[in-house]
């Protein structure tokens, strides 16, 4: 395998638990990235907003027979070191506030994003 | 090779294990060492559908990965247990990457790695009796369920 140590992802999730089969693989995606040593950030806009929500992932299941939710996926994230960060503009769109939300997530504002667009080898959009 | 079963998890009793990441270690005659993953890793990440390892030469510090692995359902690296250059991937994994699954002590080895601190590396792993203890007790503490074992998984009798 070519080696990516060093390199860095930004993974933006615009997706929510309105459409739950566009939540999961930004997720994996991200983790895979972190597993091979790629700094990874998931930066949460728009309607990803609300995943971030205490107590909302867990009832996201895509498979049925799976004990896997959403907040798995969130928390595999944080196990593999993915930064969660979330927008703070986005959270007044979903009525939240920083304490709305799961632990373990950042949050920044629009010139932060630009930066890490700017800064990171390689974006990823969903 | 002897064998111990824990929850139908198969635990190989002359290997070195570091329980917290589920990886094993040989140690060969020439001092190099194989590395990979155990029975019960593999089960809980079920069907492996890729593999990918560092590269020859790859200098690693114990706990960084070795290898990227992921199933259906999981997806993430196996962590090295020892401190090490990695001499040799396992090609085997690149015609059938289920022998992680199907012999995950044999067949599906991941790296061989030229140890750099051996002696004292392998005393924080456990191995015998010790790590079939220790299974034992992860066993029940993370509340793993029976190992699941693919068809043509090598037979441990």
């Amino acid at each position: 395998m070519e080696d990516f140590e060093g390199k860095k992802i930004l993974v933006i999730q615009t997706h929510g638990v309105d459409t739950p089969k566009r939540t999961y693989s930004p997720l994996y995606y991200a983790v895979a990235s972190a597993a091979m040593e790629i700094e990874t950030t998931v930066w949460f806009t728009m309607n990803g907003t609300n995943q971030l929500r205490k107590g909302v992932a867990e009832m996201i299941k895509l498979d049925p027979s799976s004990n896997v939710t959403l907040a798995s996926m969130l928390q595999m994230c944080l196990d593999n070191e993915v930064k969660l960060a979330v927008c703070q503009q986005s959270l007044a769109l979903w009525n939240m506030t920083p304490d709305d939300l799961i632990d373990g997530v950042e949050i920044f504002g629009a010139t932060t994003i630009i930066d890490l667009a700017l800064n990171y080898d390689h974006v990823m959009y969903f | 090779m002897g064998y111990s079963k824990v929850n139908e998890c198969v635990i190989a009793t002359d290997l070195y294990y570091s329980v917290a990441d589920n990886t094993w270690a040989r140690v060969n005659e020439d001092g190099t060492v194989y590395i990979g993953m155990t029975d019960i890793a593999q089960s809980l990440a079920g069907p492996i559908l890729h593999a990918k390892a560092k590269p020859v030469g790859k200098v690693r510090k114990k706990g960084r990965p070795i290898a990227t692995v992921e199933s259906g359902k999981w997806v993430g690296p196996i962590k090295t247990p020892l401190s090490g250059e990695i001499v040799e991937t396992n090609k085997a994994l690149e015609e059938d990457v289920q022998l992680l699954n199907k012999s995950p002590y044999n067949k599906g080895w991941v790296v061989k790695l030229q140890p750099s601190d051996l002696e004292n590396e392998l005393k924080e792993m456990v191995t015998g009796d010790e790590a079939v203890e220790q299974y034992k007790e992860k066993i029940e503490r993370d509340g793993i369920q029976a190992c699941a074992h693919i068809e043509g998984t090598e037979d441990y009798e």
